[in-house]
């Protein structure tokens, strides 16, 4: 089971579309993951150690490094397949590379 | 004629009958449906809706009833008239989505874009269809005040039209807030509709206390310090303790307030995610029909605000002017809003980054600045969010019915005085009409001096780009 991260600004709109997104193309590609939608704000050092991967809309700056590997989401939430495309195909490199 | 009204009141009136919840239900189901939503979807999203008013029904009630009797011992040993609930964004979204002139004034919203982009007097395609409820809002709250639909529907489209060029206005703005010149995000968000006013904060910063700007500090490092001290619950716990002080409450309530604030203030944000995926299924229906009619065009897509929210200050100025606002609200004349679950300041922050740049400190001086508009706006508001809610059945049986319900910080406070005075002006005319004259007049003109603002910033943009290449 690979852990994803969302974030957006109130943790209810934008982060669970993309919470939403991630989780039902990549079971179509044939992984295991589960997203969790919080607010950018909320994200500490001691609650991003527990995700393997950090889905936010767009890179923020949270005053630590991050120290799991991060994929900008924002294109899932344009609606537009060909946009969202890549960022799926990113999603799936890292979940690879992560070989868990 | 009359055999056609009785037979669609014998259709209708036994839905209408059910109550708002399984209205809502079919109304937004079978809207999904016209844009060619799988059926299923379509139901989903309509079972979610009718959930999730149910859900903020009950909260609205939790908090109510635990903060009225504190409240009026408050009222009683501080003398400060704070009888006004603030609940928070979600609530109010809840009920606004409750009423089905809300999808009447979103499908115009839509219909109004889509021309909007065919006279190419727009290149933004807005596909945030949940936040259509703030302008919503405000034609409700227009008829509310006396206005009648024509009227309110024109308002509605006069403030949607400036919104979608706000959001063109400000999109070179984003690309540099972002560093990132290659995407196609803007916003017609309705928090983004006070640059205007900012903007003119701003021009008199800039005369005053320009030696201001040398203090700027690091947000992130300031929100880092702050960690979970800013989040909901820890601030529903801070208002239960000081409200149970106040009204000279015994520890055992005192914590009772303390926990049910914070319950509350946490279920809020879960639930205002109930509708966000109840209305899912009709944003990508509309999202389909409108990229498959329009191929070939470069768009800006309108999101919602928070792809903004990565950046820091937006959350170092709200956790700043929290305590301010608490302040503010206790002294301010005409307020009647304690705040609660708007405290943390999203309706207001995003437009204070965009219009000073990330300047965080002319961000806390302007914001604070503004604040009363915002407790004003929502005072006002007041007792339009009960009656609605009471009428969509999301406020409370157990509650008394004097008990008022509104938010702090919501988006558009501006656009609510405008619905109150053109409502007040249809039905009352007299020197109504004059005020909500004077007022559109005032808001428009500004509106277009702060356009004329940011066409120079952008060409400034527009020119350091060129040099630089």
């Amino acid at each position: 089971m690979i852990k994803i991260l969302t974030a957006c600004g109130a943790g209810v709109n934008s982060s669970h579309q993309i919470a939403d997104a991630l989780e039902s193309e990549m079971k179509t590609r044939g992984y295991d993951v589960e997203a969790t939608a919080v607010m950018v704000k909320d994200v500490t050092e001691s609650l991003i150690s527990d995700y393997d991967i950090f889905a936010p809309i767009v890179k923020p700056d949270l005053g630590f490094e991050i120290k799991i590997p991060t994929v900008d989401c924002g294109p899932i939430l344009y609606r537009i397949p060909t946009m969202a495309q890549p960022v799926y195909d990113k999603m799936e490199e890292v979940i690879k590379s992560i070989n868990k | 004629m009359g055999s056609i009204i009785s037979l669609a009141n014998s259709i209708f009136n036994p839905i209408i009958a059910l109550g708002s919840a399984p209205v809502m239900l079919i109304v937004l189901t079978v809207i999904a449906l016209i844009f060619r939503v799988k059926w299923t979807r379509a139901l989903e999203g309509g079972i979610r809706l009718a959930i999730a008013l149910t859900g903020i029904s009950a909260i609205i009630g939790l908090l109510t009833t635990a903060f009225s009797a504190a409240l009026t011992e408050f009222v009683k040993s501080t003398g400060i008239q704070l009888s006004i609930t603030d609940v928070g964004w979600a609530p109010l979204a809840t009920i606004t989505w409750g009423s089905p002139y809300t999808l009447f004034f979103l499908l115009l919203l839509v219909l109004l874009n889509i021309i909007l982009v065919l006279l190419k007097r727009t290149n933004t395609l807005d596909v945030d269809i949940f936040d259509v409820w703030h302008l919503a809002f405000v034609g409700l709250l227009c008829i509310f005040s006396g206005g009648n639909l024509l009227i309110a529907t024109i308002l509605v489209l006069i403030i949607g039209s400036m919104k979608i060029f706000n959001s063109d206005l400000m999109k070179p703005t984003f690309n540099d807030l972002l560093h990132n010149e290659n995407n196609p995000m803007t916003t017609t968000h309705m928090n983004y509709m006070m640059n205007p006013i900012i903007m003119v904060l701003n021009k008199i910063f800039d005369v005053v206390f320009p030696w201001l700007d040398k203090f700027d500090f690091d947000a992130a490092k300031l929100n880092k310090k702050i960690g979970f001290w800013g989040s909901n619950f820890a601030i529903g716990i801070y208002l239960g303790v000081f409200i149970g002080l106040m009204a000279h409450q015994d520890p055992k309530a005192i914590f009772v307030l303390s926990f049910t604030a914070g319950t509350c203030l946490e279920l809020f944000s879960q639930i205002g995610s109930w509708f966000i995926k109840a209305v899912e299924p009709l944003s990508q229906g509309i999202s389909n029909v409108a990229t498959k009619y329009l191929k070939g065009r470069e768009f800006n897509i309108g999101l919602d605000w928070p792809f903004l929210a990565g950046r820091a200050e937006i959350w170092a100025a709200a956790n700043v002017l929290a305590p301010i606002m608490l302040g503010e609200a206790l002294i301010l004349p005409g307020n009647h809003l304690l705040p609660l679950g708007g405290i943390i300041a999203m309706g207001v922050t995003p437009a204070l980054l965009v219009v000073t740049r990330g300047k965080i400190i002319r961000m806390i001086v302007i914001g604070a600045l503004e604040l009363p508009i915002f407790l004003w706006a929502g005072t006002l508001a007041a007792p339009f969010v009960t009656h609605t809610a009471k009428v969509v059945g999301a406020f409370p049986a157990g509650v008394a019915q004097n008990q008022l319900i509104s938010q702090t910080t919501m988006e558009g406070p501006i656009e609510k005085f405008l619905g109150y005075l053109v409502g007040h002006a249809t039905s009352q005319g007299g020197s109504y009409i004059l005020y909500a004259l004077a007022a559109l007049a005032g808001y428009i003109l500004l509106f277009i001096w702060y356009a004329f603002q940011m066409k120079k910033r952008n060409k400034a943009y527009a020119e350091a780009a060129t040099t630089t290449k």
